[in-house]
């Protein structure tokens, strides 16, 4: 449906090259550069249009961890509590490195 | 003194002499009685002391804020902080591709992260290229590791390397048997007699030399590069404090130069004889020129010299040389047949050029044009830009400052040209928000973007 009901509008997909979607907070994505850059761009893109972005080179594991960390970040944003540490795979390190480049996060 | 008049006084705390308007009151020092300045007298009252509080407390919050917001590291340095922590396991990441290696490398270099511990990452005994993107946080131990752990690299590129020192040169000197290439941005502490040791050591397997931002590298050690390694095949001379016109006649004597590149030299060291000289001893065998920020030489160097003598040139770069004039680089680029066409030219600043110039390029290079600059030729016309269409092979324009490019240009452009896929058009007003583009092709600087329409 591409009517947009805030209801709607609030979640965005993200899928992976393997296939896996990912359906998070539009405020959560927004954290990443760029996607915003993706939503809020003027022209009419799809991805702006119906909320889905499809990250050829992403793959599922790191999409989640990244996923993972934006919930993270807006969780904590503007604590004043004590910021627990975000933990991150040692042997996925160097490939959520490279996403992270890209994403602008 | 009559009705109406205004009144000249002196203010009793600045001493500044200042106008009282017919009528007006002006205001008075509590402290001597004394008559006040307007802007002495604002500064002390308590009504207009508030809007400049004001200004002080605004950035504080501000500050606040980005330190809440810097509280939560971005996943970038999360990322480098766990490779840095855990780089004992550095053998765990040996199946990673030299080329990701490389992209890592940029990335942590970017984050300003590249330091002794990170370093260990990118060395391995295997590794015949290394390029190191931002040396400053390693020190001369960590440099001199390089050599320790990589003993057979054929190619090493620091940049931002001020840290390497005699020591560390000398020790590469003893220890890379294989180095063929090596490149070094800012090396501010090598000396004279260590470069000289490097290149008689390195002798005739050494292709490829780069150096910029040194001031201390100085006649004699060129002499010694040209010399010793006469199989050079690249030189890259940028930023050197010493080049002169007595740099010219050693390099001369590199016949076998395919790319030589030298860089902004000091005002009025470098002669238009002794550039002709240079280019028409080592001419014949370029495939690359360049010479940028080189203000002063003028023509001759493009007519006695380049087109005589640079038969196989393919990539050519004069950004800067203010003096180089229409008439001739047209007589340069007319019936140049020897020459089968460049693929790169950039004529960035180059302030004099006008139409005819454009032209005659586009007539010349027209199919084999791939990468073209001319920003800041704000003399050129629509006519000269609408040439560019019959460089059809054309991936990559950068036409900033050119005051008659319009939507009617990149139109002809976005049709004619199928592989353009980026064009720079900063400064170039007539560029409305509509004008054409197609998919995968980047247009940056465009007015349109950054104006808001909402307040237009």
């Amino acid at each position: 449906m591409a009517s947009t009901t805030p209801t709607e509008n609030e979640y965005v997909t993200l899928e992976s090259s393997d296939g896996f979607q990912f359906i998070i907070h539009r405020e959560a994505a927004m954290l990443s550069g760029t996607i915003r850059n993706m939503l809020s761009s003027a022209g009419q893109f799809t991805e702006s249009t119906e909320g889905v972005i499809h990250f050829r080179d992403i793959k599922a594991v790191i999409l989640e961890k990244v996923c993972k960390y934006w919930y993270y970040k807006a969780r904590y944003l503007n604590s004043v509590t004590e910021i627990p540490h975000f933990e991150i795979e040692p042997e996925y390190a160097l490939e959520t490195l490279m996403v992270a480049d890209f994403l602008d996060t | 003194m009559p009705q109406g008049s205004n009144k000249i006084e002196f203010c009793s705390r600045c001493r500044a002499r200042f106008t009282i308007k017919a009528g007006a009151t002006p205001a008075v020092d509590e402290n001597d009685g004394g008559l006040l300045c307007p802007t002495c007298a604002s500064s002390s009252s308590p009504s207009v002391a508030t809007p400049k509080a004001r200004p002080v407390k605004r950035p504080r919050r501000k500050a606040q804020k980005a330190e809440i917001e810097s509280q939560v590291p971005s996943l970038q340095d999360l990322c480098i902080q766990k490779i840095a922590n855990c780089i004992e396991d550095v053998e765990g990441f040996g199946d990673i591709s030299d080329l990701s290696m490389d992209k890592i490398c940029r990335i942590i270099s970017r984050n300003r992260s590249l330091n002794a511990n990170t370093l260990q990452l990118f060395l391995d005994s295997r590794h015949s290229d290394l390029s190191l993107y931002d040396c400053t946080d390693i020190n001369a131990l960590g440099l001199q590791n390089i050599a320790q752990f990589c003993p057979s690299l054929r190619s090493l590129k620091l940049k931002f390397c001020g840290r390497i020192d005699d020591s560390v040169m000398d020790y590469y000197t003893s220890h890379l048997s294989q180095l063929t290439s090596l490149s070094l941005i800012g090396p501010i502490l090598i000396t004279e007699a260590s470069y000289i040791k490097f290149f008689e050591a390195m002798g005739e397997r050494f292709t490829r030399f780069e150096l910029k931002h040194s001031a201390r590298f100085s006649l004699k050690a060129l002499k010694a590069l040209c010399d010793n390694c006469p199989n050079l095949t690249h030189l890259r001379l940028g930023d050197c404090g010493q080049m002169d016109d007595e740099w010219m006649e050693p390099i001369s004597n590199l016949t076998k130069l395919k790319s030589l590149r030298l860089r902004n030299p000091e005002r009025d060291r470098v002669s238009t004889e002794k550039v002709v000289k240079l280019i028409q001893a080592v001419g014949s065998g370029l495939e690359e020129l360049e010479l940028k920020g080189f203000v002063e030489i003028e023509d001759p160097v493009l007519l006695d010299a380049i087109r005589p003598s640079c038969v196989r040139l393919e990539r050519l770069n004069i950004s800067g040389c203010e003096e180089f004039t229409t008439e001739a680089i047209q007589t340069l680029f007319k019936d140049w047949t020897v020459n089968r066409g460049l693929s790169y030219i950039n004529l960035e600043n180059c302030v004099m050029l006008k139409d005819e110039a454009l032209m005659a390029i586009t007539a010349h290079s027209a199919t084999t044009l791939e990468t073209l600059n001319i920003k800041g030729l704000d003399e050129l016309t629509k006519d000269a830009l609408l040439t560019i269409t019959k460089c059809e092979n054309l991936t990559m324009l950068d036409a900033s400052w050119c005051r008659a490019m319009d939507d009617e240009v990149m139109e002809q452009l976005v049709k004619s040209a199928s592989r353009l896929n980026k064009v720079v058009v900063w400064g170039d007003h007539r560029l409305t928000e509509c004008c054409p583009s197609r998919k995968g092709m980047k247009i940056v600087g465009r007015e349109g973007d950054f104006i808001d329409l909402r307040f237009m």
